[in-house]
């Protein structure tokens, strides 16, 4: 008796968020996107707008890129996400994990001003579009750096030996970022031995796991030169610090946080409604303003002062970004890893 | 008899299902994708992979020595601190004010220490800072990104752990034991050596055991204050988990380093009951 008892109530709990789920469906869509100033900006920025414009409220599910893969993956044939935002890599690595929706731009109005590189596609049909850009730029200490590098040749510069920043292959952009000197410095080998010789000659300080890390050693003028992301720089220097963000003559590496239809979603109108609001130049400036993504739609008018914070700098454009293949850099990721900890990391 | 042994079977029902689900299970799990490929079948590659590659062997040394240096250095340092505590200080509230200190900074985390000793150890850091200022050296010393820094660090969080194993062993000692010593004609020195480090002898190894278990899987304390220029096998088995991807790698990665520690603290065990047989023996 005790134990039908035990199991009743069990069931009863397990049973009812789906039917609370159920009953609200109507009213609301559950969107994944990260956690902190990232968040808060999305919220503020496409959700409040949306949630006011449709009256169909915005359940946050909080989690980075890959945690909300691994939501994804678990919740297959019973979606409780309807939009998931992913960073670019990851977006890759979920649509060929078979979780992702087609997205019809047909059916969203604003998306014809949508960059052409802005919509992701697999075979004949979009699976991401993106939500805004970042890159990993130059950043350098104006006190001990007089003049803006103008190539990313300035970090084997001796005076700065053992005092520059690069992200290790622990952090998102490691990887891309040796495949992004390759092409910087004309090495188009397969096995980017010239690459290679180059970053063990390179005098390093930090080989960066988090960008928190990088942040963390220019604010206490542990290194004074080296690559950071634009978001991370310019809250460095809002922040009163003396430092400075560039775009070297080579370009940038860049990459984007990317919106989704999740598959099997029961709001599929409610989600699509959802990605056009974040493609509205409001949205876009909204963005640009609190995180410096570079928009992902033409016709957005910013202020000078947020315009140079972009990933592409002041004067610059998408084309200065260098937006990789992830397939590719997904498919070199063990190799590269397996020889920086060889010859770099070691 | 029936009903105290069906007792101890509920009474040990919980912590052996909990043992069994979060500690059995995950480490099982590692275990098999560690034997296994990437689609499931059984393999001894990845161990292959491991051990016949002299990358990883170097690995291995850098984080065994890490390991070893710490528990050695902690020992030696513990030991006076210890004896400090139990021996010299009279005044009680002092030893507790001691002995409050020691352990105070095991309530902050792990990561907010090693940054401490990041804007300690910098290249404009306090130590860097003094040095120069004392004309000791001209260009700032490099503690980040190398051993020394990485040593530095893991002694100051496992110091404690040594002092109060060691104290609490030293504070057993039977005083008549030591003063029947010196009563015999033993010096200071031959009575420490021959009376007072056996007896505490325990106390020693315990520690040592606790401090070279936490030293030799430390992944926070090296991967801040390495800078990514040092690697040891924690480090490396993490990053397969966490951006490669890789768990049959990464997991054999973890057995490996599992069995060597096991291995090592085994010996060294077998060494300290051979030579407490000797002492028996003579």
């Amino acid at each position: 008796m005790m134990k039908r008892l035990l199991l009743a109530s069990v069931a009863g709990l397990i049973g009812m968020p789906q039917a609370v789920l159920a009953q609200s469906a109507s009213q609301s869509i559950t969107v994944a996107y990260y956690g902190g100033n990232w968040g808060e900006a999305f919220d503020a920025c496409v959700a409040q707008p949306f949630s006011k414009a449709t009256g169909i409220k915005v359940v946050a599910e909080i989690g980075n890129s890959t945690t909300t893969l691994s939501k994804l993956q678990q919740q297959t044939g019973n979606a409780v996400i309807d939009v998931a935002y992913m960073d670019g890599g990851i977006s890759e690595i979920a649509e060929a994990a078979g979780v992702l929706a087609p997205i019809d731009l047909a059916q969203l109005p604003h998306a014809t001003a949508l960059q052409p590189q802005a919509a992701y596609k697999n075979g004949g049909h979009v699976f991401a579009v993106s939500a805004g850009y970042y890159s990993l730029g130059l950043i350098y200490n104006t006190n001990e750096v007089s003049e803006a590098p103008s190539s990313w040749e300035e970090l084997w510069n001796d005076a700065y030996a053992g005092a520059v920043a690069v992200p290790s292959p622990n952090n998102s952009a490691g990887v891309p970022f040796v495949i992004f000197l390759a092409g910087a410095f004309g090495d188009a080998s397969e096995s980017m031995d010239a690459t290679f010789a180059k970053l063990k000659s390179l005098d390093s300080g930090l080989l960066y796991d988090t960008s928190g890390a990088a942040s963390n050693a220019f604010q206490s003028n542990e290194v004074i030169i080296g690559a950071h992301f634009n978001v991370g720089a310019w809250d460095l220097i809002d922040a009163g610090l003396p430092i400075g963000f560039t775009v070297p003559k080579e370009g940038v590496w860049a990459t984007d946080a990317r919106m989704h239809i999740v598959k099997g979603t029961k709001n599929a109108e409610a989600a699509a409604k959802f990605i056009d609001t974040a493609l509205t130049p409001e949205a876009a400036t909204c963005l640009a303003e609190k995180l410096y993504l570079g928009p992902a739609i033409t016709g957005v008018a910013l202020s000078a002062d947020i315009e140079r914070k972009l990933p592409w700098g002041s004067g610059g454009s998408i084309e200065d970004l260098r937006l990789f293949d992830w397939s590719e850099v997904n498919a070199k990721r063990p190799a590269i890893t397996d020889r920086w900890n060889r010859e770099i990391a070691n | 008899m029936f009903t105290s042994r069906l007792t101890l079977l509920w009474l040990l029902a919980l912590p052996v299902c909990v043992f069994t689900a979060f500690f059995l299970m995950p480490l099982g799990v590692v275990l098999i994708s560690s034997l296994s490929t990437q689609d499931g079948q059984f393999t001894f590659a990845q161990y292959g992979r491991i051990l016949m590659d002299g990358y990883h062997w170097q690995v291995i040394g850098v984080t065994f020595r890490l390991a070893i240096l710490s528990t050695l250095i902690c020992v030696v340092l513990g030991y006076p601190l210890a004896w400090y505590l139990v021996r010299i200080v009279k005044w009680r509230n002092w030893r507790r004010t001691c002995v409050i200190l020691l352990i105070l900074p095991l309530f902050t985390s792990n990561i907010v220490r090693s940054f401490g000793w990041m804007v300690l150890l910098g290249r404009t850091g306090l130590v860097n800072d003094a040095l120069l200022g004392a004309g000791l050296i001209d260009r700032p010393v490099r503690f980040l990104g190398t051993e020394t820094g990485i040593l530095i660090g893991l002694v100051y969080i496992l110091l404690p752990f040594t002092v109060l194993t060691i104290g609490n062993a030293l504070a057993r000692v039977e005083p008549a034991l030591e003063e029947a010593s010196r009563d015999l004609g033993a010096g200071a020195a031959r009575t420490f050596f021959s009376v007072t480090f056996p007896l505490t002898m325990h106390g020693v190894m315990a520690g040592g055991i606790i401090v070279f278990s936490m030293a030799i899987s430390a992944y926070v304390t090296p991967a801040l204050l390495s800078g990514g220029k040092v690697t040891v096998l924690a480090m490396l088995a993490f990053q397969q988990y966490s951006t490669v991807f890789d768990f049959n790698y990464g997991g054999a990665l973890s057995i490996t380093l599992l069995v060597f520690t096991m291995a090592l603290i085994g010996f060294s065990s077998w060494l300290a009951r051979l030579g407490a047989q000797d002492m028996k023996g003579n």
